[in-house]
């Protein structure tokens, strides 16, 4: 009951977030230069159509009755329309929406149990050389540009070794696999040190913690101590940074689709920005943002289900 | 203190250093401590921060970090501890020894149960099932005096208050019957009157189960309270150890014996000026005044999960005043509203209702040069030695601040004046190019005090200035507040939780419950007979040494012995 | 004089007591600055010097890096990148930092009306992923660094308020502040002399960071064509340049990203020291 209350609270809390969102993406088509009418609608359109869009989308009123067209375009799920592929934005988005799906949760299911396993092995050796490489490959890891690394792999195991293709998406469950390998790889070995370098400093600070003091002193075998009591504390900070990070990894992913083409929204995005489908590009943002929201729920949610004090 | 006729000692500690190894090299924590622990015996060891009371505490369960290193013998039992293998250490802990801490709330896991970390040591050295280990956790529960055991068992550590984290604590120190207890100034963080109830239950428990407590604390009255014999601490040797009573009564020792004259209900207490000055104007009257705190609504910060806050009130309709010359104390417990009347007097925090006036004026109404008078004839001293100093500024550059804003002193003169306020409060003049991180905490708060004398303010507010300083430092810090009040003819408002301090200092006290004055009156006849319920449980739950009636003839200094 | 000794002398102490990376990542970035500034002196050929006789050779004792597919010596362009991606570094941080410890100080001390905005404003940015809103930003702005930098400017402070808020409100409510009120000194005064100075620390510490998610992100603007425009030399337009030749000459893309990674690790080294030290 209580975490339902906060379930409801917290989503109260998310509207001014939405609107904030709609307004910022409304604000983005204002930035370009010239005429919106004619970007919408693009070069060869006729006069005839430029004064229906104008009319449509009420481009000769002012800006608070745009604000508010927008907004009921919106509430409809209406994204508008790409000049480039002739369809409606959000069926766009849903078409293109699968290889970033897949390739988001490959990449989660390859970091997280590379993070446990290197952030425990390194805070079990503290000090050793094991761990001492590790906070190195932490501190320095995510300076590496994705585009690079990905560059790089799939010239190394595309091209030289031959082991995985460096384009595309196949088709079917096992190429998808096959296919998004090394983006996944190229995407993870980015953000496994982000991740690695805070569990590891998560758990070395609650592995000095007084509450595992007093279990060591109840005479707890090391062993429990470390999973029953310092993984756990330890791990909030590390889900809470998955969360932040998983926005980054929307941005992560833009790069890699581009380098090994793979058909998803990153690819989406960057070809119509190259070809000024400007709605394409403003239901994008719109898309990626509701996107990170659910995601930072999710992860308060999850948050909520684990560490008892946010219950209150 | 050997004693061949006696059974076996349960504990023999013979010899006993630590070294800490640290970049710049060994430094020796315990310097060859020798004493032992008979079976059923509650030992106390006293002794200031820095004095290597825990760190011989921690050897004896071996609980202290990889750095340490040490040396001599520790027999427990019969067995020689400082040859343990971790699984001996293992089988030791919980089972033979167990450890309660200062910080309870930081000692207990903040996602398990209650029941669950209590139930740990039982399904590990016990071998209970889970719905057993459930079973018992409630019965220690129960037998640690928690009331509702069988819903505090799924409780977790947040829902309960101070006193019964340390309950709990104990409940799962206890729960595999050790023969030991190490208690590491298990009150320290506590209210008086919970910490008064915890002696209580250590000593029930010491009765019941014939447990041998080592008790350790920086309070010599907390230690004279339940413990048989002491051990007295002092740079990580023993200066002294014997019966309580006796130490008490005649230690050997110098440093014991500035121990017992620093104890501020043994100290001189200056004539009380009473009445004469309750004639006149009041310096400062409090009329109706009420404070209360709306927590933020917060729209997205979940990790408070508050929907709607309520309005908590701090302070309650108080009404009283103070008259120039006399030395006002307010006593009260964490949450009792004591530090929000000293904020609102000061014009720190705005109250929601009533007034504050100084001279006759409503000090919450001041504007411009009215309220920079107020400001120069109003100052405050405050709680924490470290947080109340700009880490960045040198105590030079603090001092030099306020005289160059009000224009105290000719910009040539400055140094001159700070070297003479630094002189005031008996602070080396060598410190002053030093930043708070190179001082002692005594030598901050003596920092601060010279700050607040920069303004030659005509009202003082000292907010628990001492309770976080040793109880040596605590004494300089008292008799030096005392010479500058007598000095400069201040008037003083002095807010402790520490009924002993108050009575050392102070004219007149209020005794404040949950922001609500409940008595008030001259220091000696509250002290004395106090009328209030609140107030006599206060005062019955001071350690008896604090306010121990020989008090009165050994007031000479610090270095004489009593005959 | 005395005084001036002692500083003299702890000033050296200081420097003795840094903590390993952060002198290890001082002396890279102090290294990639020089090469930047001397860039002329460093580097041994012209870098848009073109020479088809020469093209796509691999790394020798002449051309150390190895030549590009217009003949371009590698070694010399990545030298020079150097000089356009620190502008980038420097123009990508300071003025969200300048801008975002503004706002947080005041905002966070003075609390308010404009202290809800400001947050309700981070909710929002936060919402959207960060290069996600510099990308869609600088795509309707169109491409080049100057829309990059006033992406980065619109984006990029509300970190630095937000972090630089958090502080100031526990340090608002630490004693020495109360002190500084009840002596009498306004607002403004106790922000610089006292909440400023001593809510510095974690900023300059995520700056580091920040520095290199700008380096990444500009090169990964130049890299899809939207930053920094041809033939002007940047790391992330060199690799994008080479990576059709990848399969021949991988030295074109090699190279230019291990700069980018030794000036990243630079600053990530520096940042983990800052971090040791301010601690």
């Amino acid at each position: 009951m209580q975490t339902l209350s906060l379930l409801v609270n917290r989503l109260l809390q998310l509207l001014p977030v939405l609107l904030g969102i709609a307004i910022v993406t409304f604000l983005l088509l204002k930035l370009t230069p010239g005429d919106p009418a004619r970007l919408l609608v693009g070069d060869r359109a006729s006069e005839e159509t430029l004064a229906a869009v104008r009319q449509e989308y009420g481009l000769n009123r002012p800006w608070p009755v745009q604000l508010g067209t927008y907004f009921g375009k919106l509430a409809q799920g209406d994204l508008g329309e790409s000049i480039r592929f002739r369809k409606p934005v959000s069926g766009l988005i849903l078409q293109f929406l699968p290889p970033t799906i897949f390739l988001v949760l490959y990449v989660v299911s390859l970091t997280v149990p590379t993070t446990l396993l290197l952030a425990i092995a390194a805070a079990r050796n503290h000090g050793g050389w094991a761990d001492q490489a590790i906070r190195v490959f932490g501190v320095c890891g995510f300076t590496l540009p994705v585009f690079w690394v990905a560059i790089m792999l799939s010239r190394l195991f595309g091209v030289e070794l031959g082991w995985f293709p460096v384009s595309g998406y196949g088709t079917g469950f096992l190429e998808h696999l096959h296919h998004l390998f090394l983006p996944a790889l190229t995407t993870s070995i980015w953000l496994v040190p982000v991740m690695v370098q805070s569990l590891r400093a998560a758990l070395l600070e609650k592995s000095e913690a007084d509450f595992v003091t007093a279990a060591r002193s109840k005479g707890l075998p090391e062993r429990g101590v470390f999973w029953r009591h310092i993984l756990p504390n330890a791990l909030l900070p590390t889900l809470h940074l998955l969360g932040v990070m998983v926005a980054y990894l929307i941005g992560g992913t833009i790069i890699v689709e581009a380098v090994y083409a793979v058909p998803g929204l990153g690819r989406l995005m960057v070809s119509s920005i190259l070809s000024r489908d400007y709605s394409v590009v403003q239901g994008l943002t719109l898309f990626f943002a509701l996107a990170t929201v659910l995601v930072t729920l999710l992860v308060d949610i999850a948050t909520t289900l684990i560490d008892p004090r946010v219950r209150l | 203190m050997s004693a061949p006729d006696r059974a076996a000692p349960l504990l023999e500690v013979e010899g006993l250093t630590v070294d800490f190894e640290t970049r710049a090299g060994p430094v020796s924590a315990v310097r060859g401590v020798s004493f032992s622990l008979a079976p059923g015996e509650i030992l106390g060891i006293v002794g200031e921060s820095g004095s290597g009371k825990s760190v011989t505490c921690r050897a004896i369960l071996g609980l202290l970090p990889r750095t340490a290193r040490v040396g001599g013998s520790i027999r427990f039992d019969g067995r020689e501890l400082t040859h343990f293998s971790e699984a001996d250490w293992e089988h030791m802990r919980g089972r033979q020894g167990a450890m309660i801490f200062q910080n309870p709330a930081s000692h207990l896991d903040p996602l398990m149960r209650i029941g669950a970390q209590i139930g740990e040591s039982l399904r590990h050295h016990m071998d209970r099932s889970g719905p057993e280990a459930r079973r018992d956790a409630i019965h220690l529960l129960s037998s640690v005096g928690i009331a509702q055991p069988e819903l505090r068992v799924d409780s977790f550590p947040h829902e309960l208050s101070g006193g019964m984290k340390q309950r709990a604590l104990i409940a799962g120190a206890i729960a595999c019957r050790p023969r030991l207890l190490l208690a590491d100034e298990p009150t320290t963080a506590l209210d008086v009157t919970v910490q008064a109830r915890i002696l209580e239950l250590l000593r029930a428990l010491n009765r019941q189960h014939e447990l041998a407590i080592i008790l350790i604390s920086h309070d010599l009255g907390v230690i004279a309270e339940i413990c048989q014999r002491v051990l007295v601490m002092r740079d990580g040797a023993l200066v002294e150890q014997g019966r309580t009573r006796d130490l008490v009564a005649t230690p050997k020792h110098p440093y014991t014996q500035l121990l017992i004259a620093s104890q501020p209900g043994l100290r001189l207490r200056r004539p009380r000026r009473t009445g004469a000055h309750a004639a006149g104007q009041p310096l400062i009257e409090v009329q109706d005044l009420s404070v209360s705190f709306r927590a933020p609504f917060r729209w997205i910060d979940l990790t408070k999960g508050q929907v709607r806050a309520p309005r908590i009130r701090a302070l309650d309709g108080v009404t009283f005043a103070l008259h120039p010359g006399e030395t006002l104390g307010v006593v009260g417990e964490s949450g009792s509203g004591k530090s929000t009347v000293a904020r609102a007097i000061a014009r720190l925090l705005s109250p929601s209702a009533g007034r504050v006036l100084f001279d006759g004026a409503d000090v919450h109404q001041l504007t411009g040069q009215d309220l920079l008078r107020f400001r120069r004839s109003v100052q405050m001293v405050f709680q924490s030695p470290y947080d109340s100093l700009n880490p960045r500024l040198t105590v030079r550059q603090t001092l030099a601040e306020p005289l160059r804003r009000h224009r105290l002193a000719p910009p040539r003169k400055i140094d001159e004046r700070v070297a003479e306020l630094a002189s005031m409060v008996e602070l080396p003049q060598d410190l002053l190019d030093r930043t708070p991180r190179q001082l002692s905490g005594g030598q901050c708060q003596r920092v601060g005090i010279a700050r607040a004398l920069a303004m030659q303010p005509r009202l003082l507010i000292a907010d628990e200035v001492t309770s976080s300083l040793d109880v040596t430092t605590q004494a300089q810090i008292l008799s030096l507040l005392e010479r500058l009040r007598a000095e400069a003819g201040l008037t003083m408002l002095y807010i402790s939780h520490d009924l002993a301090v108050v009575r050392a200092l102070c004219d007149r006290v209020l005794v404040f419950q949950a922001g609500r004055i409940v008595e008030s009156g001259l220091v000696d006849e509250v002290l004395a007979r106090p009328q209030n319920s609140y107030t006599q449980t206060l005062l019955r739950a001071v350690p008896r040494l604090a306010l121990a009636p020989q008090a009165q003839f050994q007031a000479e200094g610090t270095a004489h012995a009593p005959g | 004089m005395s005084v001036l000794a002692q500083h003299g002398l702890s000033a050296r102490r200081a420097v003795s007591s840094w903590p390993g990376t952060l002198v290890l990542g001082l002396l890279i970035i102090g290294g990639w600055l020089l090469l930047a500034i001397f860039a002329p002196l460093a580097a041994p050929f012209d870098p848009n010097a073109v020479d088809i006789l020469h093209i796509l050779e691999a790394p020798s004792l002449t051309h150390w890096f190895g030549t590009d597919q217009a003949g371009r010596d590698v070694l010399s362009r990545t030298i020079f990148a150097a000089r356009v991606d620190l502008f980038m570094c420097v123009m990508g941080v300071v003025p969200p930092l300048l801008i975002g410890v503004t706002v947080g100080l005041v905002s966070g001390y003075l609390g308010g009306v404009a202290d809800a905005v400001l947050m309700r404003i981070y909710d929002v940015t936060v919402a959207f992923p960060f290069f996600v809103l510099v990308l869609a930003i600088v795509g309707v702005l169109g491409p080049g660094l100057g829309n990059f930098f006033i992406a980065l400017a619109l984006v990029g402070w509300v970190t630095y308020a937000r972090l630089m808020r958090a502080e100031v409100l526990v340090i608002k409510t630490s004693e020495y502040a109360l002190a500084a009120r009840s002596l009498g000194f306004g607002p403004l005064t106790i922000m610089l002399r006292h909440v400023l100075p001593n809510a510095l620390s974690p900023v300059l510490v995520y700056a580091m960071t920040d520095a290199v998610l700008v380096i990444l992100a500009g090169a990964s603007l130049g890299f899809l064509g939207m930053g920094a425009q041809p033939p002007l030399a940047e790391w992330g337009v060199m690799i994008a340049d080479g990576q059709s030749y990848v399969v021949r000459a991988w030295w074109i893309c090699f190279f230019p990203g291990l700069a980018a990674v030794t000036l990243g690790m630079g600053l990530a080294l520096t940042g983990d020291g800052l971090a040791r030290l301010l601690r």
